[in-house]
C-alpha cells in the first residue's frame, strides 16, 4: 500500500514558517512569527504558552477562520491537502476543534442533540433519524449519563463539564482525524479537568486521533501529549518530546512556566516571570524574551535559531544552563499571625430556593491569618465567602468581627474593615471608570482621603500592588488580566481593611501571571497583617498561599486544619480526592483517584453529603447517620464515619 | 409551556380587568356633558336634566361601572349616543379598517426591520452598513406626521400616482383599495422600521461576533446557515422585544394617519367619540384598543419563550 507509507514518513499536519499579522489601528500585530509544527499521524503535540503567545491564532490559521489577518506560510499541508488554500473543505470534517469556554461555545438556543448531529446530517449525509441515534450514541462515548434524555436538554441545562463533554461529541460527529484542543479545560475546575483529560486519553487510544493541545498549563499537557513545542510572543522557542520539555527543559521560558506552576506538595512563594509580553507591533531581531529573562546576557540581542536535533530550542545560552533552574524568590518570614480570633461565625446558613447553598458553617480566623477555602464549583464557597462579608443574608447563625455581632445589615464601618476582591477582573471593573476613579471611590466612600491627598494614596495603593503611579489614568481594557486584578486588589485595600475575601482571585490568569499575584497577596498580607479568605477549587494553589485550609463539600466543611497537616495523611477521602485530581508533572494518569457519582452531587437526608462520590465509603453508616467531627490534634478536625486509624492507612497506601 | 401560556393569559385577563377601572375613571373626569353634547347647546335645561335621568347620569359612579361592567360580561359593549347605534357594530367596522392599515404595516415592519438589520450587519463597516445607517437615524429622528405631508404632497398632489386621503372597501374594487392604503402603511411603518433593523443589526453583530458563531464556522457549515441557523435565533430574542414595543407605537401612529390620511378607523373614531363626548364609544374603544395592546404583548411574549429555551424551562419548572 503505497498510500500508507507515504503517510508514515509524512506528517499528518506540516506547518512551515506560518507567520500571521493582525492589522489593527497601532499598526501590525505581528501574531505569529515564524513558526514550525508538525503532528505525526496519531501522534499528539501540545502547543504551550502564555494568553497573547499566539497560541489560539495556530488553531484559527489552522481552520483558515482568521479573517482579515495576513496569513503567510511555506507551507501548511494536512495530509496532503494545502491548508492555505482549502481550509474550508476539511474543516469541521477532518479537522475538528473544541474551543476553550463550552458556554460561549455552544449555541444557547439550540437543543443539544441538534448541535451533535449538525456534523453528521450536513457533511455526514445522513437522515436526520439515523444522526440522532448515533449523536446519542457519540454522547454516551464521552461519558454523559442518559445520553437519550441530554439531546433535547440546552446547554444551560448543564454543568461545565458536561457542556464541554457535549463540544467534544460534536468534534468526534464529523470523524476528525486530527483534534484541535484550544484550552479544553482552563474554564473548568480540577476534577472536572481530571475527567476530561482522561476522556480525551481514552478517545486518541480508542479512535487513533492526532491531537493539537493549546494550553497554558504544561502540568496537563504531560497527561495527553508525546511531543510540546513552547511558544513565546509569536516564536517556538523550545520543540521536544515531553518528557524532555518538562523534565530538562532547554529555554529559560519553560523553565519559568515550570518553575511558576502551583504544586500541592509545596508551600511559600512560586517563581513568577517578571513583566508582560513585548510589543508585538515592533519585534525585535534577538531574542523577544530577554526583557523578563532571569539569565540574559550579551549575545541575546542577536538573531537566534531554533536548534537541536530531536529537542530543539531557541537560546544561544542553552548549552551553557544546562541544569540551570529558574530563579526562586526569597522566602518570606513566619506569617504574622496573632492569637486570638478576629473573625468568628457559627452555624451561617444560606439556601437559594431549594438549593442548602450552605449549611450551618462554623469557622474561625485569626487575625493576620490566611484560611484556605477549597471545594469544586457549587460546593457553596462562595457564598461562605459573601456571607461572612454580610454582601448577601445568612438565613441563620451568628458572625462576629472583631468582638462584635456583625448583622445582616452591617454598618459602614464593617464594611471598610472587610473587603473583597472578585474571580473575574474584566468585569469586577468598571469599564467607563479609570483606574484612578476605580480608586477614589472607596477612599471617598470610607473619609480616608479626599482632593490632593486622595491622589497621593492612590499611587501609593498602586505602588502596592507594584504598578506605575501612570496607570490612575488608564481604563480597565488598556490593562492586561494581571495587571487587571492588580486593580482589584488595590480597591480592596484602599479602604484599609483588616479582612479580604479573595474569592478565586487568580483562577482566571495563567500560571505566570498567577504565580505573581499569588505572590503579591503573599507579601501585601504579610506587610500589612492582613487576614485573608482565599477561596479556590484549586488545592494546589491553596497550598501555595493558605496558613489553614478548610475543605467544603455540598455546602458543609468536611475538613479543617493546618495547611502542612490537611494538605498530608491522613485526609478526608474527599480533600484525598482533590490532592488527587491535580495535574502534577511526572504523576502517571493510572495512578489518579477517580471518584464515582457526577461532580458535585450531594447525597439528601441526614447522611455524609459526600457519601454518593466517596471512594471509601463504609455503607449505611454514611448513608443514613451524620459524621462526626473527629479531633486530630493540633486544630486539625475531619468530618467522618471512618476512624482515624483507617484513615492514616489507607491514605498512605494510595 | 402549557403552564406558562396558562399564567400569561390569566395575566392578560387581569391586565384588561384592572384596565376597565382605569378607562372608567379617566372618562369621568372629562370635562363637559354628555347631554349638552347630544341635545345641542341651545337645549332647554329640563331636557337636559331629563335625559341626564334617561342615561344614568345621576346614579352613583359605582353603580354606572357596574351596569358597563355588567353590559361587558354579556358582550354588550354599550350604546354609542352621537349615533344612537350600539357601539359593538360600530367599533368592529373601525377595527377591520386599522386592523387592515396596522397589519400591512406590521408585516412590513416585521420583515423589513429584521431584513434591512441582519443585513447591515453582515455587511457592517461597508457602504450598504453606511447608507442604512445614516437612513435609520433620519426615519427614527423626523416624526411620521412630516413623511404623511410629503408623500401625499408628492406622490397625490404633484405625481397624482395615488389618492390624497380617504378609503376604499375591498369591495368597491381591489385596485382602490391597495392604492388608498400605499401611502398610510408607508408612513406609518418607515419609522419604525428604523428603530427595528437598527436594534436587530447590533443584537447580529453581537451574536456574529460570539463564541458559537466561531463554532459553527469551525464546525465547516455555510456561512449561510451559520448566519440563519445558529447567529439569528440568538439575534431574534432582542428583536422580537422591540417588535412588541413597536406594537404600542405603532397603535399610537394609526391615531395619527388615521387623522392625516382620513381613514375611518378606531382612532378617528376614538378622536370623534372625544368630540363628541360619547363616553360609551370611548370607554368600549378604549377597552378594545388595551385589550389588543395586552394581547399583543402576550404574542411577544409566546414568541420569546419560543425562540429562548432559558425562560421556557424556568417557567414551565
Amino acid at each position: 500500500m503505497p498510500g500508507w507509507t507515504h503517510r508514515m514518513a509524512e506528517p499528518l499536519l506540516a506547518i512551515e514558517r506560518l507567520s500571521v499579522a493582525f492589522p489593527t489601528r497601532r499598526g501590525l500585530v505581528q501574531a505569529l512569527q515564524s513558526v514550525d509544527l508538525s503532528v505525526p499521524a496519531g501522534g499528539a503535540l501540545a502547543l504551550v504558552g502564555e494568553s497573547g503567545s499566539g497560541k489560539s491564532t495556530v488553531v484559527l490559521a489552522l481552520l483558515g477562520l482568521l479573517g482579515r489577518a495576513r496569513v503567510d506560510a511555506a507551507r501548511m499541508s494536512f495530509d496532503g491537502i494545502d491548508l492555505r488554500t482549502r481550509a474550508a473543505e476539511v474543516r469541521g470534517r477532518r479537522l475538528a476543534v473544541v474551543f476553550q469556554d463550552p458556554s460561549s461555545s455552544l449555541n444557547p438556543a439550540l437543543a443539544i442533540g441538534r448541535q451533535v448531529a449538525e456534523p453528521l446530517v450536513i457533511h455526514g449525509k445522513l437522515p436526520a433519524a439515523t444522526a440522532r441515534v448515533q449523536a446519542t450514541e457519540l454522547l454516551a462515548e464521552v461519558g454523559l449519563p442518559r445520553p437519550s434524555a441530554l439531546m433535547d436538554c440546552y446547554p444551560h441545562q448543564l454543568s461545565g463539564g458536561m457542556k464541554q463533554r457535549v463540544a467534544i461529541a460534536m468534534a468526534l460527529a464529523a470523524h476528525p482525524d486530527l483534534l484541535l484542543l484550544d484550552e479544553p479545560t482552563t474554564a473548568l475546575d480540577v476534577t472536572v479537568e481530571a475527567g476530561i483529560l482522561d476522556l480525551l486519553a481514552d478517545l486518541r487510544a480508542r479512535r487513533g486521533l492526532s491531537l493539537l493541545l493549546v494550553s497554558h498549563n504544561l502540568g496537563i499537557v504531560d497527561r495527553l501529549c508525546d511531543r510540546a513545542a513552547v511558544l513565546y510572543a509569536g516564536r517556538v522557542v523550545e520543540d521536544g518530546p515531553v518528557p524532555g520539555v518538562l523534565g530538562r527543559s532547554r529555554h529559560p521560558y519553560t523553565r519559568g512556566l515550570l518553575a511558576a506552576l502551583p504544586r500541592p506538595d509545596e508551600t511559600g512563594l512560586l517563581s513568577p516571570i517578571p513583566g508582560n509580553l513585548p510589543d508585538l507591533t515592533a519585534p525585535v531581531a534577538g531574542c523577544n524574551f530577554q526583557p523578563r529573562c532571569a539569565f540574559a546576557a550579551a549575545g541575546c540581542e542577536a538573531p537566534q535559531m531554533l536548534t537541536g536535533a530531536d529537542h530543539l530550542v531557541r537560546c544561544h545560552r542553552a548549552v551553557a544552563l544546562e541544569g540551570a533552574s529558574w530563579p526562586a524568590p526569597a522566602p518570606l518570614p513566619p506569617p504574622p499571625v496573632r492569637d486570638g480570633a478576629l473573625l468568628v461565625a457559627e452555624g451561617l446558613s444560606r439556601r437559594f430556593g431549594a438549593v442548602q447553598a450552605v449549611d450551618a458553617v462554623s469557622l474561625t480566623i485569626a487575625p493576620g491569618e490566611v484560611l484556605g477555602l477549597v471545594g469544586e464549583s457549587g460546593c457553596g464557597k462562595s457564598t461562605l465567602g459573601r456571607l461572612l462579608l454580610r454582601l448577601i443574608a445568612s438565613h441563620a447563625g451568628s458572625l462576629a468581627f472583631g468582638g462584635e455581632a456583625i448583622p445582616n445589615d452591617p454598618t459602614r464601618s464593617f464594611r471598610r474593615r472587610a473587603q473583597i476582591v472578585f474571580q473575574n477582573p474584566d468585569t469586577a471593573l468598571n469599564p467607563r471608570q479609570t483606574v484612578g476613579t476605580i480608586l477614589r471611590r472607596p477612599l471617598e466612600h470610607f473619609g480616608i482621603a479626599r482632593g490632593a491627598a486622595a491622589r497621593t494614596e492612590i499611587a501609593r495603593l498602586l505602588e502596592l500592588v507594584r504598578l506605575p503611579a501612570s496607570y490612575a489614568s488608564r481604563y480597565p481594557h488598556q490593562l492586561s488580566g494581571g495587571e487587571k486584578q492588580r486593580v482589584g486588589i488595590a480597591r480592596a485595600l484602599a479602604s484599609r481593611p483588616e479582612f479580604i475575601v479573595c474569592d478565586e482571585a487568580v483562577s482566571a490568569l495563567d500560571v505566570s501571571v498567577q504565580a505573581a499575584v499569588l505572590n503579591l497577596l503573599a507579601e501585601l498580607r504579610q506587610s500589612l497583617g492582613l487576614a485573608l479568605l482565599f477561596v479556590s477549587h484549586d488545592i494546589s494553589v491553596i497550598a501555595h498561599v493558605a496558613d489553614r485550609v478548610a475543605v467544603m463539600y455540598g455546602g458543609a466543611l468536611m475538613e479543617v486544619g493546618p495547611a502542612a497537616i490537611v494538605l498530608h495523611p491522613p485526609f478526608h477521602p474527599y480533600t484525598q480526592a482533590l490532592l488527587s485530581a491535580v495535574p502534577v508533572i511526572g504523576r502517571r494518569a493510572r495512578d489518579r483517584l477517580r471518584l464515582p457519582g457526577e461532580p458535585g452531587a450531594v447525597h439528601p437526608g441526614e447522611g455524609c453529603r459526600f457519601a454518593l462520590r466517596c471512594h471509601r465509603q463504609l455503607g449505611q453508616v454514611c448513608l443514613e447517620q451524620a459524621p462526626p467531627w473527629r479531633d486530630l490534634g493540633d486544630g486539625h478536625q475531619i468530618r467522618c464515619h471512618i476512624s482515624i486509624e483507617a484513615l492514616q492507612e489507607l491514605s498512605q497506601g494510595s | 409551556m402549557t403552564a406558562y401560556i396558562l399564567r400569561r393569559l390569566l395575566g392578560v385577563v387581569a391586565v384588561v380587568a384592572a384596565t376597565t377601572v382605569l378607562i372608567f375613571g379617566i372618562v369621568h373626569i372629562l370635562p363637559g356633558n354628555v347631554a349638552y353634547a347630544i341635545l345641542g347647546e341651545f337645549a332647554t335645561p329640563s331636557a337636559v336634566a331629563a335625559l341626564e335621568v334617561k342615561l344614568g347620569l345621576h346614579d352613583p359612579l359605582w353603580l354606572q361601572y357596574w351596569h358597563w361592567l355588567s353590559g361587558l360580561l354579556h358582550g354588550d359593549l354599550g350604546q354609542s349616543l352621537t349615533m344612537d347605534r350600539p357601539a359593538g357594530p360600530v367599533i368592529a367596522e373601525a377595527v377591520g379598517r386599522s386592523a387592515i392599515l396596522a397589519g400591512f404595516a406590521f408585516a412590513l415592519v416585521a420583515v423589513g426591520g429584521i431584513g434591512l438589520g441582519v443585513h447591515a450587519a453582515t455587511h457592517a463597516g461597508r457602504p450598504a452598513d453606511h447608507v442604512l445607517g445614516l437612513a435609520q437615524l433620519i426615519f427614527i429622528g423626523v416624526p411620521d406626521f412630516f413623511w404623511a405631508i410629503l408623500v401625499i404632497l408628492v406622490f397625490a398632489s404633484m405625481l397624482g400616482w395615488l389618492p390624497a386621503t380617504g378609503y376604499s372597501p375591498i369591495s368597491d374594487g381591489f385596485g382602490a383599495w391597495v392604492s388608498h392604503l400605499v401611502l398610510p402603511v408607508l408612513v406609518l411603518a418607515v419609522g419604525l422600521i428604523a428603530h427595528v433593523s437598527r436594534l436587530t443589526r447590533a443584537a447580529m453583530l453581537e451574536a456574529l461576533r460570539s463564541r458559537y458563531v466561531l463554532m459553527a464556522r469551525a464546525k465547516g457549515l455555510s456561512e449561510r446557515r451559520v448566519l440563519w441557523r445558529h447567529a439569528a435565533p440568538n439575534a431574534m430574542l432582542p428583536a422580537i422585544t422591540i417588535l412588541a414595543i413597536d406594537f404600542g407605537l405603532l397603535i399610537g401612529g394609526v391615531v395619527v394617519i388615521e387623522t392625516v390620511f382620513a381613514i375611518p378607523g378606531l382612532g378617528r373614531l376614538l378622536v370623534f367619540a372625544i368630540e363628541h363626548h360619547d363616553l360609551p364609544l370611548l370607554q368600549a374603544g378604549m377597552l378594545v384598543l388595551t385589550t389588543i395592546y395586552a394581547l399583543a404583548n402576550l404574542a411577544a411574549d409566546l414568541a420569546y419563550a419560543a425562540l429562548n429555551p432559558r425562560i421556557r424551562y424556568t417557567a414551565s419548572a
